[in-house]
């Protein structure tokens, strides 16, 4: 494409050069769903280079038809960076990073109802000299508020463009498209450097923001709002934390109850499609590959789609409405007393659906201290990869029944279950920081965003992304270690005299029996040693992995849907527990370890993480297991 | 520092109660984050002299972190942090 370009412009001018746009905003401006609107589906995510902060760039074609390349850096209070992501948006625009071009021009996108803090950046950014725009974000809102803003007048003042945005409505970019296009091509600017912004102080920028402010807006009263009548019940010192616990529970209910049905119907649909197969197929190795192999182990992680789902739109939706500052407001003292922050709330409950997510979220975490404390115990949350794990155990070794009447004991037991990583991780937590001995106070200075409706178009395509993974994930790595998995089961085949099922002498079976040498004290036989080993990639596979093994160990036709059935029979209860409290733990998670040593430049710290969790979970399951023999289970 | 009778650090405002903002005190560089330099970021989040501030809410157990209305914004700061702002009460 650009060589085409090359040639038809040979001659007539230089060729042409895609500008790039950045957008740069606080965070909670809106900035992201603008750029979702502005590119549509065409972005790539990416990460910047040697860091694992999320890079958003895109393109599209103004109306005019031009193409530009835009560019979504990660939201700023400032250009004096306190965190990482802080820092990357600072270097992005003053072209410090040897990857990243400084961008052609920027768009200040800005919330119409706080420009007071809003409006600061913009001026610091101003002193870059670049061609800017600003894209006055969420008028709407504003408007509903009784917020008038000249923006003629407020061109004028800011010496830049300014079009009015509504990113969560459709046609809501029009204004500013017309504007890019009116900015193109873009003048020659003459780029300062960074320290141009230190050119003002602070306070000298804040008393040019309420002298613009004055001169363009009616300063419409802030008392009365809706959001601080919702906090005033939300934040309330008895029923805050209240409203926080029933909403968790609540969460973890649902994620058993709603799912239900969803998944009796994959159950169903995996069976009907493993029994045609066994009908159609003529015996042989083909026919167990894809039977027990590929049916049985895929369809058995499969299934907790959407208990993964319902957790995530949970998620996603406090995160939407602006609630999760709030809970980290709420917890903030109890953090505080294991030495973390609040904020670090907001990585740990992302730690919820998985670790890798919550360790990369850690970065908006300023101390590095606490930051790398949050990084070591984000794997005990349990994650969404641990949940089929639970499941499988608990449908087969809990009572389906009712306790006071109204609460599900598979429910109760899996709230136990989270319950216990939450009280390690903040132990684990308590004894890092005091072995680090750090004298410096801190700062929370979390902003408490204004509440607003769940947008359900950003929902869906967040869910759809999640799904995306998970299934990508499903038919990628878990697909491929279900087919070793078979081969190491299958091969070699058992002698003529043989008095175990297959997989006895198969090499997996070896090296189940390797392994249950050590696990053997709490309570592992050599079929679950077996599942541990391909659950180091994923933690999910352990499930798959066993029906896979339980499979071969059956004759024929059984299939992932009798594996609950199965482990029921031959597990005791006290191996059941046992194995709870080792994924309480699970310290195998080879994706998790990756990413860790990423955030935290080197080596030390997975393998510490490797090595305490190892030591927590083999520790848990030996009580667990020897305390329920003794009480006869 | 002593301070003027009416003067007071906003860690102290009670809940529901305005104030102005009349200076902020720079953290001993030996209790300073690597490098993060508090007071700054305090006044690039607005609470710079002359702004009105109002304590919205104050955590428990002991009145652990506050919620303060600055502008049309709203943060969360810990009572050390709020401690650096020194505030003139508004009756």
């Amino acid at each position: 494409m650009g060589a085409v370009e090359n040639i038809t412009g040979a001659g007539l001018h230089k060729p042409t050069h895609q500008p790039q746009i950045a957008l740069l905003g606080n965070p909670n401006c809106g900035k992201t769903a603008l750029f979702n609107r502005l590119t549509g589906s065409r972005q790539k995510v990416a990460n910047y280079a040697g860091v694992t902060i999320e890079r958003k760039e895109g393109h599209f074609t103004s109306p005019a038809g031009k193409p530009v390349r835009v560019l979504d850096l990660p939201g700023a209070y400032s250009l004096s960076p306190t965190t990482p992501d802080e820092a990357i948006t600072r270097d992005v625009v003053g072209g410090l990073r040897p990857g990243d071009p400084r961008p052609d021009a920027i768009i200040c996108v800005v919330d119409a109802t706080n420009l007071r803090l809003n409006l600061r950046l913009v001026l610091e950014v101003k002193r870059l000299g670049l061609p800017m725009l600003l894209s006055l974000n969420m008028t709407d809102v504003a408007k509903k508020r009784g917020m008038l803003i000249d923006t003629v007048k407020l061109s004028q003042e800011l010496g830049m463009p300014v079009v009015e945005t509504i990113a969560v409505q459709h046609d809501g970019e029009k204004a500013l498209l017309a504007a890019i296009d009116a900015m193109l091509p873009l003048p020659q600017a003459t780029p300062q450097p960074l320290s141009a912004i230190d050119s003002v102080s602070v306070e000298e920028t804040q008393r040019e923001v309420r002298r613009i402010l004055a001169a363009v807006s009616n300063d419409a009263a802030d008392s009365g709002n809706l959001t601080e009548k919702i906090d005033n019940v939300v934040l309330h010192p008895v029923f805050g934390p209240i409203i926080l616990a029933v909403l968790m529970f609540l969460i973890f209910q649902a994620v058993f109850t709603w799912a239900a049905t969803p998944m009796e119907m994959i159950t169903g649909g995996v069976e009907q499609l493993g029994a045609i197969l066994t009908a159609n197929m003529p015996d042989g190795h083909l026919k167990s590959l894809l039977v027990e192999g590929v049916i049985g182990g895929v369809g058995s992680v499969l299934v907790f789609l959407p208990q993964i789902l319902i957790l995530f739109f949970f998620i996603l939706s406090l995160e939407d409405c602006g609630y999760l500052p709030r809970a980290a407001f709420l917890l903030d003292r109890m953090m505080g007393g294991v030495g973390l922050s609040g904020r670090a709330f907001i990585p740990l409950l992302s730690s919820f659906a998985c670790a890798i997510p919550g360790v990369m979220a850690a970065r908006t975490i300023q101390n590095p201290r606490d930051r790398l404390v949050t990084i070591m115990i984000a794997p005990l949350m349990t994650c969404s990869a641990r949940l089929p794990v639970y499941a499988l155990i608990i449908a087969a070794f809990i009572p389906e029944q009712q306790v006071w009447g109204i609460l599900s004991l598979q429910g109760l037991v899996l709230f136990t279950l989270y319950f216990a990583g939450i009280i390690s991780a903040m132990a684990v937590a308590w004894v890092m920081k005091r072995s680090m001995g750090s004298k410096t106070k801190q700062a929370l200075l979390l902003e408490l965003p204004s509440y607003h409706w769940p947008h359900l178009r950003n929902l869906a395509v967040s869910l759809w992304e999640r799904a995306k993974i998970f299934l990508t994930r499903v038919g990628t790595i878990i697909l491929t270690l279900m087919i070793i998995l078979w081969f190491l089961s299958t091969f070699p085949g058992p002698p003529d005299n043989a008095i175990h099922p297959p997989i006895y002498y198969s090499l997996a079976g070896i090296l189940g029996r390797g392994l249950e040498v050590i696990f053997a004290p709490i309570g592992f036989n050599w079929q679950i040693c077996i599942a541990l080993v391909p659950g180091m990639a994923a933690r999910e596979v352990a499930v798959g992995a066993l029906g896979t093994v339980y499979a071969l160990s059956q004759s024929g036709d059984a299939l992932a849907s009798t594996l609950e059935p199965l482990i029921a029979h031959s597990w005791s209860m006290a191996t059941a527990l046992s194995l709870l409290a080792w994924y309480v733990f699970a310290p195998q998670c080879l994706s998790t370890l990756s990413v860790v040593k990423r955030e935290t430049g080197g080596w030390r710290y997975p393998l510490l993480m490797a090595g305490y969790m190892f030591a927590l979970a083999y520790g848990a399951s030996f009580i667990t297991y020897r305390v329920a023999l003794l009480l006869g289970a | 520092m002593t301070l003027v009778p009416n003067l007071m650090t906003l860690d102290a405002l009670a809940v529901g109660q305005s104030g102005t903002v009349l200076h902020i005190t720079p953290l001993p560089a030996d209790q300073m984050e690597d490098g993060v330099d508090l007071a700054r970021r305090l006044m690039e989040l607005g609470f710079v002299p002359g702004e009105r501030i109002r304590m919205l809410k104050r955590g428990l157990p002991g009145g652990d972190p506050l919620a303060i209305r600055v502008g049309n914004a709203t943060f969360a700061l810990r009572r050390f942090e709020a401690a650096l702002i020194t505030i003139q009460p508004l009756t």
